[in-house]
């Protein structure tokens, strides 16, 4: 049983460490004897039915963000929103979290479509949002707490469709209002925090491979790992994340 | 694009993101490799797709310093280059290049094929890529073992490219003769590059003399004064070849210790003063390098000035400390392209090397510490003896280095700068070398321990 993980336009949409994330996704498959395959979907590949396990994407630059936007709409977005629909697991950050949503409103011009996995919409933000962020979350593993680094301008209101990802107690989260950081939908994530989220969150990971593998068999458990040096980076990340708002 | 070279594309494209996904290594060649096997006319299909064309950097020493810094040039031009950046400089190397930067159609990311290339390669690379320039930096006899001697080699070279079309440019270095003996009757456009100044010269060798007889008479050459190896200022007395005269120099150098270097750039139209945080004469010709091949490319000279001085500053500086019987270098490191460039020095001399990482996220640092996931750590992989992770984000650099899979060695975590340098140069053994790659503030941090200590005055590394 191969978990395969689909990174979403890897060339484009690469900024802030983010191929961090699928180092994470393969170490852990690998170190638990779990196959793994990565497949890099560009512009123009098609999403094939039932193929891939975890879908990735990356934060990009405006300029690669439009090309995203484009391919979403006209060859990758409804076959996305429908695999994961079907079970496949998704990890979707900054520009990816925002174009998974049902739109973005700029200041000014049209409103752009997203593919609707997330019932939630952004509108532009005048104030950037950057900084260390702590969130409890439910995949927080024993300190209960994800932790991460934001760096946006978006804000993003989630609709009843979705549930947060988690609630910031250090940073501003989705929209700086509502405490809300990122969203979940099914086995799909979306959320602020860039770059390397899933090495110092080994539980959101680990959340990723149980969907991945639940898509093809029942009640599948995962071995656990010898974590300690994640949970250690990740203490003292919150640790510095308090010290440093 | 024909059916051969798609089918090669998409099997080398699989493999590329196979190998990619499992680290299992070879991820910058075989994808190249096993689509040239099955199309041999691979590369030059694909390159034609390239609306600017390629350019060729070869040369013993100071092809990846000299292509990276041409890489940015390029890119402020919107020239934005195809480039084997990982260094894998074999046809396999290059293909592989074109392969991650094309899509399954067949088309690329970037408009300009910028390869660099392993010397011996550079016949088959001019073959398959017909490149509108050529740039040879120095050759040097650390390649002997492999090459054959320099001379067959660089007549090998010649050979090669005087088949190229007239309209071309070959690009050499006026202070090595043998490379700039390449230029010599050949009906391309030649440029040279060299330094003009002699105020660091000296009247021997550095070392073993690489170059001492005339390529074209065979007659034993005379030399005015030596820069850095074997290029320096010559002529031949028996049938009466020189140093060509240059279109780009560096004029006016001051070795600056602490500060690096600072020279005068002359080229066609024009002088600027640059000043290069970076030790040594072999860094003055990387930069004249890739500003030649800049210019000869069409880049308008303030955008060349441009990238230079930006590149320049994010490369680290080398400091080296005495403590005992042991020696600290520290080198900065403060973005993945500096931080890359610094472990592929480390990693190229031979040995298992002890080193110290201090990772702080202090503001001048960058609170965001993402980055280090962009560094290729793995290029640490069998070349070290022992790692320790400092600085306020020690843990962070420490689970980076555990996904890097460098294994084997042991890997000590100690936040604290001035612990972890102990427990570094306990490490390092008795008359070791502790290699120390810090972000800024923590290199502050660990030169004010450093003085505290009363360790010898820091002097800064010159070669």
């Amino acid at each position: 049983m191969t978990v395969r993980i689909g990174w979403l336009y890897p060339d484009l949409m690469n900024i802030y460490g983010d191929r961090g994330n699928i180092m994470t996704l393969v170490q852990r498959c690998k170190w638990r004897g779990i196959p793994v395959e990565v497949d890099e979907l560009a512009p123009g590949d098609p999403v094939v039915e039932g193929r891939v396990d975890i879908f990735f994407m990356g934060g990009g630059q405006d300029r690669e963000q439009e090309i995203v936007y484009r391919d979403l709409l006209e060859v990758k977005g409804a076959a996305l929103k429908r695999e994961i629909d079907l079970g496949a697991a998704a990890l979707v950050i900054c520009g990816g979290y925002q174009l998974f949503g049902k739109y973005y409103r700029p200041f000014e011009g049209e409103e752009l479509a997203g593919i609707e996995v997330f019932d939630a919409y952004t509108v532009a933000g005048k104030k950037r949002c950057i900084g260390n962020v702590v969130a409890t979350s439910a995949l927080g593993g024993p300190s209960g707490t994800i932790v991460g680094f934001e760096n946006h301008s978006g804000k993003t209101y989630l609709g009843d469709g979705c549930t947060p990802l988690g609630m910031v107690t250090v940073g501003f989260g989705n929209n700086a209002e509502d405490r809300t950081e990122g969203a979940i939908y099914r086995g799909a994530i979306g959320t602020y925090l860039h770059g390397s989220l899933l090495p110092k969150n080994p539980g959101v990971a680990d959340f990723l491979i149980e969907k991945a593998l639940a898509r093809r068999e029942e009640g599948v458990r995962l071995d656990p790992l010898d974590d300690a040096l994640e949970l250690k980076a990740h203490d003292s990340a919150v640790v510095r994340a308090r010290k440093t708002h | 694009m024909r059916f051969a070279t798609r089918t090669a594309l998409l099997l080398g494209k699989s493999i590329g993101s196979a190998s990619r996904a499992f680290k299992f290594g070879g991820g910058s060649t075989l994808p190249g490799r096993v689509a040239r096997r099955l199309d041999p006319a691979f590369v030059s299909d694909l390159v034609k797709e390239l609306p600017l064309g390629c350019a060729l950097i070869t040369g013993t020493n100071g092809k990846t310093t000299t292509s990276t810094l041409l890489a940015s040039i390029l890119d402020r031009a919107g020239m934005t280059p195809v480039h084997n950046r990982t260094g894998a400089n074999l046809m396999a190397g290059i293909a592989s290049a074109l392969i991650r930067e094309a899509d399954a159609g067949g088309t690329l990311a970037g408009r300009l094929g910028l390869f660099e290339v392993d010397e011996a390669a550079l016949p088959d690379a001019i073959a398959e890529t017909s490149p509108r320039l050529v740039l040879v930096n120095n050759l040097f006899r650390d390649q002997l073992d492999r090459y054959g001697e320099l001379d067959t080699l660089a007549s090998k070279m010649k050979k090669a490219i005087v088949t190229l079309d007239p309209s071309r440019t070959v690009a050499l270095n006026a202070d090595d003769p043998l490379v700039a003996s390449i230029g010599a009757g050949l009906e391309q456009k030649v440029m040279y590059y060299g330094i003009d100044d002699e105020s660091y010269a000296s009247d021997t060798m550095q070392h073993a003399a690489d170059s001492k007889h005339c390529a074209a008479c065979g007659g034993r050459l005379e030399y005015d004064y030596y820069l850095f190896g074997h290029l320096g200022r010559y002529k031949c007395p028996a049938c009466g070849a020189s140093r060509p005269d240059t279109d780009v120099a560096a004029t006016s150098i001051e070795m600056l210790g602490m500060e690096g270097t600072r020279c005068t750039l002359r080229f066609p139209g024009g002088t600027a003063d640059l000043s290069i945080p970076l030790p040594g004469l072999y860094n003055v010709y990387n930069i004249l390098a890739a500003m030649t091949a800049s210019l000869a490319l069409g880049v308008e000279p303030e955008v060349v000035l441009g990238a230079v001085e930006d590149f320049t500053a994010a490369f680290g500086r080398v400091e080296r400390v005495q403590a005992g019987n042991r020696d600290i270098m520290m080198i900065l490191a403060k973005n993945p392209a500096g931080f890359n460039e610094v472990i592929r020095t480390l990693t190229f001399a031979p040995g298992k090397k002890t080193v110290m990482l201090a990772l702080n996220d202090n503001i001048a640092d960058g609170r965001d510490v993402s980055w280090i996931w962009d560094v290729d750590f793995e290029m640490f992989r069998g070349r070290l003896a022992d790692v320790v992770c400092s600085g306020l984000r020690a843990w962070d650099m420490a689970l980076r280095i555990k996904y890097a899979g460098v294994g084997e060695m042991s890997l000590a975590t100690e936040p604290d700068l001035a612990k972890a340098l102990d427990a570094g140069l306990i490490a390092a053994g008795r008359t070791g070398t502790l290699y120390v790659i810090p972000t800024y503030t923590a290199m502050l941090d660990l030169r004010k321990t450093m003085v505290d200590r009363g360790l010898v005055t820091p002097y800064w590394e010159d070669n």
